[in-house]
């Protein structure tokens, strides 16, 4: 009864989220022209500097590392602390001798 | 039509919701989280993507084979946003697993029903 | 009692992991040119290091493990990220003060010695997710607290 009742309310919110996909009057898949040069700018701007600018030609590790550089860092922060707290978990420990 | 990209993403999205509620299992709970990340870098992604007119678009990388001035390239920052997710992905799955073999090692059974006892 | 694969996994491991090895040191090292770069890289040369953890079973791993040296390493790999972003910093924190004036890693865009910062930062954050990833595998496997 529970189960029927969670399946149907997760139906009901991928039929929502179909609605909101809609082409028409909702995410646009496959933008192109005027609209690219309104919506993404951005990209536009690194794909014709990014050469000149920072001299790799994979346009994908130029954004990541110069000049969205400080969210390589926290990325890289985030992995040391990972690492540390899982293999500080997983270590013989003193006071598994008082219990057993 | 609505693109197929889409309705696979939202479909894996919701399959691991449902996956993460109903299930008893500690295993399972933790392969859900990673389906869901899974759906949600598929969405980012494909919402990158540039039509125009005719013109099929290449990856965003100057080879110097078919990329001349002009070609139209596909939009490179959610390719870059979407690296650093995967990467915090697999961080937060090693940390879950090694809470769940110190519980299993405390408990004996990884049932999360009877992980009830908040004991020291 | 034994605990490594049969005859046949054992001697397909000696072929491929050298060639798992060097395809991983070239994903890094090109990182700037074709698809690629510092993450990706890492995980496939941690790929090599995982099949030899599982092919050649734990006791001869534990042999080649030093856990004093994995750690050193990726500690070493975080301070080398850090340095070469700071190497800029009369103007600015990420600063590719390397392209710019022309004083290394300045050639014609195309070329391997090019890019400026880019080939550091590369074979930096790649050492740290393969010695990151080897160490919290060998954690796994040496988990010896089983409550009897």
């Amino acid at each position: 009864m529970n189960r029927t009742l969670g399946a149907l309310a997760l139906l009901f919110i991928l039929g929502v989220l179909l609605i909101v996909a809609n082409p028409q009057y909702g995410l646009k898949f496959g933008l192109g022209g005027s609209e690219w040069q309104k919506y993404r700018y951005t990209d536009q701007y690194y794909i014709e500097h990014g050469i000149e600018e920072v001299g790799g030609t994979n346009i994908v590790t130029d954004i990541v590392f110069d000049y969205r550089g400080y969210d390589t860092l926290g990325e890289a922060t985030v992995l040391f602390t990972a690492i540390a707290g899982a293999v500080a978990l997983l270590r013989p420990w003193r006071r598994d001798e008082d219990e057993e | 039509m609505i693109p197929f990209q889409f309705v696979t993403a939202f479909l894996l999205i919701c399959m691991g919701i449902y996956a993460f509620l109903y299930k008893r299992n500690l295993i399972k709970l933790i392969l859900a989280l990673d389906i869901i990340d899974s759906g949600i870098h598929l969405l980012l992604i494909s919402l990158g993507y540039r039509l125009e007119n005719g013109v099929l678009p290449t990856a965003p990388i100057y080879t110097g084979y078919e990329t001349l001035k002009g070609t139209p390239m596909v939009g490179p920052i959610p390719q870059a946003l979407v690296l650093t997710s995967i990467v915090i992905g697999v961080c937060v799955l090693a940390l879950a697993m090694a809470l769940t073999i110190n519980a299993y090692r405390h408990y004996g059974s990884l049932d999360i029903n009877k992980l009830r006892r908040l004991r020291g | 009692m034994k605990n490594d694969m049969g005859l046949i996994v054992k001697t397909m491991a000696r072929a491929t992991i050298p060639l798992i090895g060097i395809f991983g040191a070239y994903v890094v090292s090109h990182g700037h040119l074709t698809p690629g770069g510092g993450f990706q890289g890492g995980a496939t040369i941690a790929g090599a290091g995982i099949l030899f953890l599982v092919a050649f079973g734990l006791n001869e791993a534990k042999k080649r493990y030093d856990k004093n040296i994995y750690s050193a390493l990726e500690g070493l790999g975080g301070l080398a990220f850090l340095g070469a972003a700071m190497l800029g910093l009369s103007v600015a924190f990420f600063y590719n003060i390397l392209w710019k004036d022309k004083i290394a890693f300045a050639g014609q865009p195309g070329t391997l010695l090019s890019a400026g910062y880019l080939p550091i930062m590369n074979l930096a954050v790649g050492l740290k997710v393969f010695t990151g990833l080897v160490s919290a595998m060998m954690a796994i496997a040496l988990f010896r607290r089983w409550k009897k």
